[in-house]
Formats: C-alpha cells, structure tokens, sequence
C-alpha cells in the first residue's frame, strides 16, 4: 500500500517592501524529485465562495521550495496559503501555512539614496522600489534641524531636484517610504550631508 | 504609486487601490467580454446611466454597488482559466476591503440613502435578475469599468 508523502512544513511568509514570498522545508525523498505545488485563499473566497482555493499556476509541480505570491497578495485582507507535494504519482496532504498572511504586516525598510551637490543644486536620486511606494524627503542646513523642509515623491523619476544651496554651510538629506495601500512608512534612511562647491560635485 | 485614491462622499472618506483593481481588470477585461453574448442589454446603464446619480446619493449608490458586486456577482464568475479566476480574486478581496470601510460610513450614517440611489439600485438588480445567473454575473464583472470610471 503506498505510503503517504509527508506534507511540507515550516511554511512561512517572507515579505519585505509589498514583496511576499511563501518558503516551506523541502521534503526529501531519496532518489526522488520532489515537486510542489501552492494554492491561496483570500478572505472573499473565505466568506463568499465556499472556501474556495485557488491555484497559483507559476508554482505548480515546481522543485524549489519557494513561492513568490506578491501578484496575488493584491488586497489588503487576510490571506491563507497552503502547499503539498508530489513524486511518483504520489500526493500529501496540504501542509497550510500558519495563521493568516496580511499584506499590512510587509516589513519595510529605509530607502537607498543618494544625494548629489551638482554645483548649488541640491538633488536625491531614490532607488525605484515598486508602484506601491512614495518617498517622503526631509532636507535642512546643518544645524538648523528646526527648519526641516519636506518633498513628497510620489513617482521616481531619475533625479528630484530639492533646492538650490548657498555656498558655504552642508546641507543634510534624509528620506523614507510611504506605502499608501497599506497606510504605513519605513524608518528614515541615513542621513547624507552635501555642501555646494562652485561649480562642481561635492561628496562629504 | 499604486493609486491610491482618496473617495470623499461628504463626510465619508474611503482609500482604495483603484490602480490594483484596474490592473487586474484591464488583465481579463477582453476575456470576460468575449464571454458576454448579450450586447444589446447593460446591467449598470440601463435605462440609465451612473452619470446620472444626484451627488448627494453617490455615497450610498456606490455602497449598495459594492454590496452587489461582493454578494452576488464575483462568486459567479468562476471560469476554467485559472489566470482569470486569480484576477477575479484580487479584484473580489480589493472590493472586500472597500466594502467594509464604505459599511463604516453606512453605520455612522454618512452614506445616506436617497430615494435615487434607492431606485436605481432596483432598476440594477431588475436587470440583473432578467437574465441567467451566471450570464449576468459574467455581464456584470464585465461592466466593472463602467463602475470605476463613474467613480473616478
């Protein structure tokens, strides 16, 4: 009688900046490929269609042991996720992952960002993090830390101009993320100061 | 950014990631229609259009819209293309989340309901229970643009 394949376990989410992976322990029969496949299950199918599953087709009868579910993961309710596995004709039960997965809870972090003192302009280059992002940029004159100023970059283009700089005192730059679909913003970055120089780029 | 806008019914405010629905829309939007042999009949603009809503019943217009959306037409619109029937989940639970803040409103009765919206509604369900379920439905989802264009 053909023994049944063990589920997969240590199901977990990986999200980080509205990126959401599902990872799970590798199953391991010897000689044998293993293969899985992973079905979610938001809170509509839940509450109004009968509990219904629905089949994730990137990751069926895939031989990693990871998901990238971020395409589904669209709406800001809680998700289940479930995974099994085959080989040989043989099928598990579905291991499910535990509890729910909210998108609300995607850990983000600091922008990367780079300021640039191009003779007296003051300009930020950010790093494209997705359509979900905004960037909310604070710029002083060192030491006047009271007279912060704010930019809000709702799309990244290449360069944001910030301001034009006097010659002589560093001006210092930080920013962070603001996700609008969930209502959330990382941690600043680091702070970068400049300071204009005539004509030419200035890194301190 | 993933648009997402700000919908201000008086004192009601509702954020939706309006740009997420239309992308999984616009995905599956030709599919869907391709489905629809019935072109001569609407669901939403029959005998007349959204457009035609008084201001002072939007709120509750697009309450009672998403009420129907969410309880009688997604569930219905299960095809045998697993690619459709994913963007009909994410459009689905986007319309949950909406849904509920829009409920929010209804309670703390900032989404009132005129005798407009009231009869518009019944014109919507008239035309929706004039034909076989899943053909309306599939009609329906189809007419989601519609929705969101009045809306916008």
């Amino acid at each position: 009688e053909d023994v049944l394949l063990p589920a997969p376990q240590n199901i977990s989410i990986l999200s980080t900046n509205m990126k959401h992976f599902l990872t799970w322990s590798p199953v391991i029969i010897q000689g044998e490929t293993v293969r899985y496949s992973v079905e979610f299950q938001g809170e509509y199918e839940r509450e109004y269609a009968n509990e219904s599953w629905i089949p994730i087709c990137e990751c069926s009868l895939i031989a990693a042991t990871v998901c990238n579910i971020t395409e589904d993961i669209s709406a800001t309710v809680a998700y289940n996720l479930r995974v099994r596995a085959d080989v040989g004709g043989r099928r598990s039960e579905w291991g499910t992952l535990k509890g729910f997965f909210n998108r609300i809870t995607t850990s983000l972090t600091p922008p990367v960002m780079k300021v640039i003192a191009d003779g007296y302009h003051l300009l930020v280059e950010l790093e494209d993090m997705g359509p979900a992002f905004q960037f909310s940029v604070l710029y002083w004159k060192k030491g006047q830390e009271n007279r912060m100023q704010q930019k809000v970059v709702k799309e990244v283009s290449s360069v944001v101009h910030l301001d034009t700089m006097e010659a002589g005192p560093d001006y210092c730059v930080k920013a962070q993320t603001y996700v609008e679909a969930i209502n959330r913003s990382s941690s600043f970055s680091q702070t970068q100061c400049v300071r204009a120089q005539g004509g030419t780029s200035m890194w301190l | 950014t993933a648009g997402n806008k700000i919908f201000q019914f008086g004192p009601c405010k509702v954020s939706m990631s309006m740009t997420e629905i239309r992308s999984g829309f616009n995905a599956i939007k030709t599919n869907i229609q391709a489905r629809d042999p019935i072109r001569t009949l609407s669901i939403l603009s029959h005998p007349h259009s959204l457009h035609k809503v008084k201001p002072s019943d939007r709120c509750c217009i697009t309450h009672h819209l998403f009420n129907f959306y969410v309880d009688k037409v997604f569930k219905h619109c299960k095809t045998e293309d697993s690619y459709v029937n994913r963007k009909i989940s994410s459009i689905a639970n986007s319309f949950l989340s909406v849904r509920r803040k829009l409920g929010q409103c209804h309670e703390q009765n900032q989404c009132m309901c005129g005798q407009e919206s009231t009869e518009k509604m019944k014109q919507i369900l008239g035309n929706y229970e004039g034909l076989n379920v899943t053909s309306a439905a599939i009609k329906s989802l189809g007419e989601l643009d519609i929705l969101l264009d009045w809306m916008e």
